[in-house]
């Protein structure tokens, strides 16, 4: 596929003027096809939510900022913005003080621990989120935490889908530390088990768990399946709100879809620099 | 013929000297422990193993570990990998759990102490620096934990950073060092604390050949200007035989030999620390009657290969001055294999069903045999180890 797209693309560049200033490598052609596929739609949904009227001509007639303006305005929009960002961050919070002590027991004193966990973050994967949310709303229907009806449901649900990556990318982390080593040696120069765990395993994880977070975080706020069929109707996160007003004006929606992969990128791009900062920072040496 | 691999090491008994930068530093960093050591001699029992063993559910770890080691003694635990000399080492640290025994430091049972308050210090195999910390931040954890105020703190780190001789480097981060830098990094840190006892997990393994004898001769020159107890692990002979006062050669969990580089390299007591230190032809008694003479019916003697002598056939051996006074019988052969080890020839010899290694000291070219060569091999009959059963 990619030969194809090289041959198409190739043939119609005029050759001469453009090579000579950037060097057209196969390579670099097959990432900007790729790129180019991606951002297509994006681009054109900005157009419209960018755009004053757009219907028979090829181009907008006019370029306007009122359907953000007024998307920002929605008290609606707000709420449900407010309400995705809670949920996402409660099950964040929630998968952290969770994980991360299994992810170290796992990977310093009960090795076989981690096999358990290799096997089971595979379930949110393996079991169709149609499936698991009745399991959820059976589960969570009574006994010491009925929750079904109120939103905090959400919270423990997205803790099941964030699992695999936290998970993961913590241990991985304090594998990459050799946490074991480092435990011990702080052990021998005094450190108690908190204050070792505090003051050596912690900050060398951070930037692993952050990136894990960013991008958990990313995800979740994105997140429509369990949201609708678990507190659709009364609780509107961002997803929902979005498929409630698939009625409305196209613009409006327009300007919603963009707005939230504006979030979403920023957030991505923080996680990104972490990770990048990271990496020049190895490499300085 | 002196052969290379042969060395000696002198044994060094001394006394502990007090660590050089507690006289240096202000009077509160002088402990108890110090003031004990001026007026007390050293004593011979200071570090006392007991009994110790270990097991990991079926598999015996080591057993019937039993030692005392005096104050200021250089200890190596020399061994095959997976005999058990880590996992003992990280027993007497307390980071693995005994099954059996006692471990004692100047005659107080330490066994039941978590880590940290043993008085010990740890260098590990792969540095185990903490990656978020500046050298000068790793070297002050310990010191930090024991809640010593900042002056001092930062005076104790510059002197033991000189005695590492990387005061240059305090300000930067581990990542930014050499694999010798980072070693001794680890060692500055555990050294500051001033432990008791300073246990080495095969510290020079995972440098190259040239930092590993600079850093083996700087261990050995800072563990006898501090006086301290040590205790090295390796699977390294020659290391082993260049730093230590003492070796205890460990096999499948136990100790086979304990002695200084001499006895424990010409005086092996049983087959498998003849196959490990040097190169020693195993030879059962029978077998090595045409070598030997009528010198033995049972069991098995071992022969060091440069303690074999070689004769090209031809030559008279009686005029041939190299032989040692008490040689055996000569016992012919041919040469099978020669391998150039740099200053040691090694010749494969086959005397009838005798298959030898001999090494010759690689004088000259011209005195180099080749395969096939018809030889006399001679055994020195003082060297000859009988092994017993």
């Amino acid at each position: 596929m990619s030969q194809s797209a090289d041959t198409v693309t190739m043939a119609s560049v005029p050759s001469g003027s453009v090579r000579r200033r950037w060097r057209l490598d196969p390579h670099r052609l097959v990432v900007l096809g790729v790129f180019t596929i991606l951002a297509l739609p994006l681009v054109v949904t900005l157009g419209y939510a960018l755009a004053g009227h757009w219907g028979a001509s090829l181009l907008p007639d006019s370029l306007t900022l009122k359907w953000f303006v007024e998307l920002w305005a929605t008290p609606r929009f707000q709420a449900a913005f407010v309400r995705s960002l809670l949920v996402a961050v409660g099950a964040l919070a929630l998968s952290l003080v969770l994980i991360l002590p299994v992810a170290f027991l796992a990977q310093t004193r009960y090795p076989r621990l981690d096999s358990w966990m290799n096997g089971l973050i595979l379930m949110p994967f393996a079991v169709p989120p149609v499936v698991s949310s009745v399991g959820l709303l059976q589960l969570y229907a009574g006994g010491p935490l009925p929750l079904v009806g109120t939103p905090w449901i959400l919270i423990p649900t997205y803790f099941t889908i964030v699992l695999p990556f936290m998970y993961r990318a913590i241990a991985n982390s304090l594998r990459a530390i050799d946490v074991v080593s480092l435990m011990d040696a702080a052990r021998l120069l005094g450190a108690g088990p908190l204050q070792a765990f505090f003051l050596v395993v912690l900050p060398n994880i951070r930037v692993g768990v952050q990136i894990a977070i960013f991008l958990s975080f990313s995800f979740l706020v994105g997140e429509f399946v369990f949201a609708n069929l678990l507190v659709g109707t009364r609780f509107e996160t961002l997803q929902v709100y979005l498929n409630n007003m698939r009625g409305a004006s196209g613009h409006f929606t327009s300007a919603l879809v963009v707005t939230l992969f504006a979030f979403t990128l920023v957030l991505t791009w923080l996680g990104n620099r972490q990770s990048g900062q990271d990496l020049a920072k190895e490499s300085a040496s | 013929m002196m052969p290379s691999t042969a060395m000696s090491s002198p044994v060094y008994k001394e006394g502990p000297a007090s660590m050089p930068f507690n006289s240096q530093s202000s009077g509160e960093a002088t402990s108890a422990r110090d003031v004990v050591d001026a007026v007390s001699p050293p004593r011979s029992d200071y570090l006392q193993l007991e009994g110790l063993a270990k097991a990991f559910g079926a598999t015996r770890v080591f057993q019937d570990i039993q030692a005392d080691i005096a104050q200021g003694e250089f200890i190596t635990l020399l061994g095959p990998s997976g005999c058990g000399k880590s996992t003992l080492l990280r027993s007497i640290a307390g980071l693995t759990a005994l099954d059996r025994g006692s471990v004692r430091i100047a005659g107080e049972d330490i066994s039941h102490l978590p880590p940290r308050k043993r008085g010990i210090g740890m260098v590990f195999q792969h540095y185990a620096l903490f990656p978020n910390m500046r050298v000068a931040d790793n070297v002050a954890f310990g010191l930090r934990m024991q809640r010593v105020e900042r002056e001092a703190r930062r005076q104790r780190v510059e002197e033991v950073l000189r005695l590492v001789e990387l005061e240059a480097h305090a300000d930067k981060y581990p990542h930014q060092l050499s694999g010798g830098q980072c070693q001794r990094v680890a060692l500055a840190r555990a050294l500051v604390v001033e432990p008791q006892i300073l246990l080495m997990d095969e510290p020079l393994s995972a440098l190259d050949a040239r930092i590993r004898r600079h850093l083996r001769d700087q261990i050995r020159d800072i563990q006898k200007t501090l006086g301290l107890t040590t205790l090295f692990v390796t699977h390294d002979q020659e290391e082993a035989m260049m730093l230590s006062d003492r070796i205890f050669l460990m096999h499948q969990g136990r100790i086979l030999q304990q002695g200084d580089a001499e006895q424990l390299y010409t005086r092996p007591v049983g087959r498998h620390a003849a196959g490990f230190m040097g190169h020693y032809n195993l030879l059962d008694a029978r077998q090595a009657r045409p070598l030997l003479g009528h010198h033995g019916e049972q069991g098995q003697v071992a022969l060091r290969p440069e303690a074999l002598y070689l004769v090209a056939h031809g030559l008279d051996p009686v005029k041939s001055a190299e032989l040692p006074l008490n040689a055996g019988p000569g016992c012919h052969g041919v040469i099978r294999r020669r391998r150039l080890l740099g200053n040691v020839v090694r010749y494969e010899v086959a005397c009838g069903e005798l298959l030898l290694n001999v090494d010759v000291l690689n004088r000259s070219a011209r005195h180099l045999l080749d395969d096939q060569d018809r030889v006399v091999v001679h055994a020195d009959l003082d060297e000859v180890q009988e092994l017993g059963a």
